[in-house]
């Protein structure tokens, strides 16, 4: 029986080990016992859902036979095969498949940590997101700016997620005139995409949304409430939240040569295979693939990588379907490795659409042979509106 | 003079310019930034991009074919 090692119990490592059949020994690592659902922490922050039910015990989300191994990865060794854990464990291996995600640093930029300490955010844990929220919930007038440090960062769409989210907070409070939401993103426009970004931008002007472009976020100053730029701006602001410059994992793998300059692990970005090694994997955050890190991306990779373990040539395509919503309609921002994003509308089936998502989410994990041919029909299906450059 | 050079070929927008931003992050005035991409939207991006942050220009060409080629000196970083 061939042992596999997966080191991450999020999205990604989680699928992939409830894919593979009883033919393998499935281990997954993860230091943390509780999985939560990322997306989760906006509804926390800005609509002052539960913390709860963005919460699992990991083990209740893993199939029976998935061995499930509660310590923290210190080493990963290649060429010994050989994972090391804080505990002193050894657990050797005949694959080993990295799910452990990108790392937060929010050490770089000086003061982000304190102004994460003060205010909380909407990006890293349910419980900073709840402080965000109760920060939110005492600002009667002022401006709350949602900045970022990095231009690469999880879940593209999450900032402006935040400022639509937060703009209707703000509105239904009666609000919208006293506090001003202020979006400063790294590129030249609203978005990544100038695609997407013409489609969102009358959205932010029509609520009044400040946006500030060419603004990389590279210094908090939360004594005198101003952030500076990289490129040599400031904004003041009353509450703050900046997404954090992010890394690969932080613990040795031996050869030191498979993580790239920001410590991702490089791979092949349609098989996943770790460069140089047959039996090394890599999937989601914690790469270099050359595709947003999402969780739709880890997914579909968690398929391919099941899928090659079982012999199948499998590949990923590099498709995204990321969701992003305003306070009312939605729309998928959907592409490859071989096409750019689409011009797509927004909608409120598309809105729905995310919501049924939201719903489904702990059961896709749970079982993902029972969702994948209905994700596998839908894919099928948006990829034709790629492959001919057309919106949907 | 230091020069950094990025090699964003292939990388679709805003890649180009993104991989400009995190090469400025650890730059000094003084250096030079060389950024060879093959998106067209890049030299419009880097156009406003030099403008926004008041670094210098040097150099924006079409070099074999279809790559552009960015020289910017930085001047502006505080």
């Amino acid at each position: 029986m061939e042992r596999v090692v997966i080191i991450g119990g999020g999205g990604g490592g989680a699928i992939l080990a409830n894919l593979l059949p009883e033919e393998f020994k499935v281990t997954v690592v993860d230091k943390s016992e509780v999985h939560f659902f990322q997306p989760g922490n906006l509804w926390i922050a800005f609509k002052g859902v539960r913390k709860e039910k963005f919460l699992r015990p990991l083990r209740s989300l893993l199939k029976p036979r998935v061995e499930f191994v509660h310590d923290e990865v210190v080493s990963v060794d290649l060429n010994e095969r050989v994972v090391k854990t804080a505990s002193g464990k050894s657990l050797s291996y005949d694959y080993v498949v990295f799910a452990s995600g990108a790392e937060l640093d929010y050490g770089s930029v000086p003061g982000h940590r304190e102004l994460l300490e003060r205010f909380g955010d909407f990006y890293s844990t349910p419980e900073n997101a709840e402080k965000l929220h109760a920060s939110l919930r005492g600002l009667k007038e002022g401006r709350f700016v949602i900045g970022i440090a990095d231009p690469v960062y999880k879940c593209p769409p999450g900032p402006h997620k935040a400022a639509f989210l937060s703009w209707e907070f703000f509105a239904r409070r009666g609000l919208s005139d006293k506090v001003k939401v202020v979006l400063a993103v790294p590129v030249p426009h609203a978005y990544p995409s100038k695609t997407i970004a013409d489609i969102i931008e009358p959205e932010l002007n029509s609520r009044g949304i400040e946006l500030h472009t060419f603004f990389t976020v590279n210094e908090v100053d939360v004594a005198n409430k101003r952030i500076v730029s990289l490129e040599g701006e400031e904004l003041s602001f009353d509450v703050a939240a900046v997404v954090p410059p992010h890394r690969g994992p932080s613990y040795a793998v031996n050869p030191a040569e498979v993580k790239d300059g920001s410590g991702y692990i490089k791979i092949d970005k349609y098989t996943s295979r770790v460069e140089g090694f047959d039996d090394a994997y890599a999937i989601g955050d914690c790469t270099n693939a050359p595709t947003s890190k999402s969780g739709v991306t880890a997914h579909l990779q968690a398929e391919v990588v099941a899928a090659r373990l079982q012999g199948i040539d499998a590949r990923y395509s590099g498709r995204t379907n990321c969701p992003l919503i305003t306070d009312g309609k939605g729309l998928f921002v959907i592409s490859d490795y071989d096409h750019p994003p689409i011009p797509v509308r927004l909608s409120k089936f598309k809105r729905l659409m995310e919501d049924f998502f939201v719903a489904t989410y702990w059961s896709a994990v749970r079982s993902p042979e029972l969702w994948s041919p209905i994700f596998r029909a839908y894919f099928e299906a948006t990829d034709e509106f790629i492959r001919r450059g057309e919106g949907w | 003079m230091p020069e950094i050079t990025v090699d964003a070929r292939g990388m679709a927008c805003p890649g180009p310019i993104s991989a400009l931003t995190r090469a400025y992050r650890n730059a000094q005035n003084g250096d030079l930034i060389i950024v060879l991409a093959t998106d067209p939207g890049f030299e419009p991006d880097v156009k406003a991009w030099v403008e926004r942050t008041k670094n210098e220009l040097v150099e924006l060409a079409k070099v074999d074919g279809n790559v552009i080629k960015a020289v910017i000196k930085v001047t502006a970083k505080k």
